[in-house]
């Protein structure tokens, strides 16, 4: 692949150098970022709306491409990638969506198997991960069950199964819990964290500072598009 | 793509149609109008094709011949005079000394006053019209059997007025001959008129172009009727695809953020166009044949004619046809629909 560029000095899973995003409306999303997330970190990334925090999550799904300045996730480079690599990308990268995003007329065990088959898993893989991802998350007895039989957390956890099953490097969550109770929400993070120990990268947006108080992580503080903080360990 | 993305994509599309029912019996209903008509004028243009074919047998081309008899009684009324002055004086004196040599017969005919002398050389130029490239068949009359047509054509008391001809048969030996192309009636004229021997040919020129005014009229009119009915089973098909692909855009945005390529979000909607097409083809086979034959019927019934197509020989071109333009309208359908949700990402889909 042309476009994949190793970059062998540091190693970090995510590299922002001098990027801004300005959309074609004229807002000035992201106004040189450089930031770097090294692989097996935990980070929170806050701010109020507005800040950019989906801008910064988009171009590192590559829904958005930078008008400026290069990114660098697992190993690719997205400023310079072509449309048709980008599905490589996304197969290194596991997303945890607000709104679940399951498909309601397929059970939990198809939902979680569908991101097996995208990337051409063969029948008896797909069964042995997907029920060893739904254990992970402690949803095992549902994998029958449709997702509108499952509460807010229990349909959250299907999502985190999902970005799990293909064992990703990183693992993206956009505002995971804001659809769930605080009791979930802590659970959410939990089996987030708990995931993170075993090596995989977890980048999360969150709007609930408590929950980032609680979990002492790292913390970018994103406003304006700008970075205005970034502080290991949790305070803000 | 491995052979389980494809067996899972496959399964996807006959999900899709099954899902997507209502809409997908819809497009079933019109694709399958829109193949019937389609069926329904190949079948009426194959046997106006026929009919005309038949006709085309009858424009039978009468191409008689310089013999003895026209010598004898039409020469002087088809022969131009002043060719025949302008052959005597350019001919040579040595000529002119052959020719007194020759015995002319007790009719005053010399050999050299026609071209062809017996059945052999008649036969050498059906052979030759026969070599032209749009004849189709070319059969000998001598002047006997021409007489004995003509009066065959008479009216009874008309026959025993001219029975004298019997005696004195005034009809030249001539060629039956029939084109395979009436469209090249003109051009094929022409040919036979420059070979040696042919004296005049009798046709009807009327008739031929009718036949061919005819033929195109039912080529054109078939070619638009296929091609506006194509253009209609593609919109038809490719709403299908576009209703199915929003009704599953959530799908198509969570394949896409795990990292679907487009060929994998493509094929099960290609699957559901192939599949919705050639299902609407077997209905349009079975559905045309009870048409044709109830219509078949009828017309041997009330016209008593037999000749008409049938449909085991139209059958497989026919289904042929109608799953040609079901898959490529269930492909060229979805292909159209699905570049534009392709292009999209993430948070866009919410948008549609």
């Amino acid at each position: 692949m042309e476009n994949v560029q190793q970059f062998t000095a540091v190693k970090p899973i995510i590299e922002f150098r001098g990027v801004s995003k300005t959309y074609q409306t004229g807002t000035h999303a992201l106004e040189d970022v450089n930031i770097k997330i090294n692989n097996g970190e935990f980070v929170f990334v806050v701010g109020s709306s507005g800040a950019g925090k989906s801008t910064f999550m988009k171009l590192i799904m590559r829904e958005e491409k930078a008008n400026t300045g290069k990114i660098v996730v697992n190993g690719f480079d997205l400023t310079s990638m072509r449309r048709k690599d980008v599905p490589m990308l996304r197969r290194t990268m596991g997303i945890v969506f607000q709104d679940f995003r399951l498909i309601p007329n397929m059970t939990v065990f198809d939902n979680v198997a569908f991101a097996m088959h995208v990337v051409g898993a063969d029948g008896r893989d797909i069964r042995k991960e997907v029920s060893k991802a739904l254990a992970k998350v402690g949803l095992g007895h549902k994998a029958r069950a449709l997702p509108n039989q499952l509460s807010g957390g229990e349909q959250q956890r299907v999502g985190l199964a999902r970005a799990l099953v293909n064992s990703p490097d990183l693992i993206i969550a956009d505002e995971p819990t804001g659809n769930v109770d605080p009791n979930m929400s802590y659970e959410i993070v939990s089996l987030l964290t708990e995931i993170n120990k075993r090596g995989t990268t977890i980048l999360m947006v969150t709007h609930d500072h408590n929950l980032v108080r609680d979990f002492h992580h790292r913390v970018i503080m994103l406003d304006s598009g700008k970075i205005i903080a970034d502080n290991v360990g949790g305070d803000i | 793509m491995k052979l389980s993305s494809i067996r899972y994509l496959t399964k996807e599309g006959v999900r899709n149609i099954w899902a997507n029912r209502l809409m997908s019996l819809a497009s079933i209903g019109v694709l399958v109008a829109c193949m019937v008509i389609m069926g329904l004028a190949v079948l009426i243009s194959e046997n106006v094709n026929v009919a005309i074919g038949n006709l085309e047998e009858q424009n039978v081309v009468m191409v008689y011949m310089k013999d003895y008899n026209w010598a004898l009684y039409g020469k002087e009324d088809t022969e131009d005079t002043s060719s025949t002055t302008s052959d005597t004086t350019s001919a040579t004196p040595e000529e002119t000394k052959k020719e007194e040599a020759e015995k002319a017969d007790e009719n005053g005919i010399k050999p050299s006053d026609y071209i062809i002398h017996d059945e052999k050389e008649a036969k050498a130029l059906c052979a030759e019209i026969q070599k032209l490239d749009n004849i189709a068949s070319v059969v000998y009359v001598s002047s006997e059997e021409g007489l004995e047509s003509v009066k065959e054509s008479m009216l009874e008391g008309q026959e025993e007025y001219f029975s004298f001809l019997d005696d004195e048969n005034p009809m030249s030996c001539a060629a039956k001959v029939t084109m395979k192309d009436m469209a090249r009636f003109d051009e094929t004229i022409k040919q036979i008129k420059k070979l040696s021997g042919v004296e005049r040919i009798v046709s009807q020129s009327d008739l031929a172009s009718t036949i061919n005014a005819i033929k195109q009229g039912v080529g054109v009119a078939g070619f638009w009727i296929i091609a506006i009915l194509m253009i209609i089973s593609l919109v038809i098909v490719s709403n299908t695809i576009r209703v199915t692909m929003y009704n599953r855009k959530l799908e198509i945005s969570i394949m896409k953020a795990v990292g679907a390529t487009d060929a994998f979000v493509r094929i099960p909607f290609i699957v559901e166009g192939m599949i919705i097409g050639l299902i609407s083809a077997v209905i349009s086979e079975v559905l045309l044949y009870f048409c044709y034959r109830v219509a078949t019927e009828t017309i041997i019934g009330t016209l008593g004619t037999t000749d008409i197509v049938k449909y085991g020989d139209m059958a497989l071109i026919l289904f042929a046809l109608f799953a040609g333009i079901g898959i490529i309208a269930g492909v060229l359908g979805s292909a159209i629909m699905i570049g534009k949700y392709l292009k999209r990402e993430g948070s866009e889909f919410a948008a549609i």
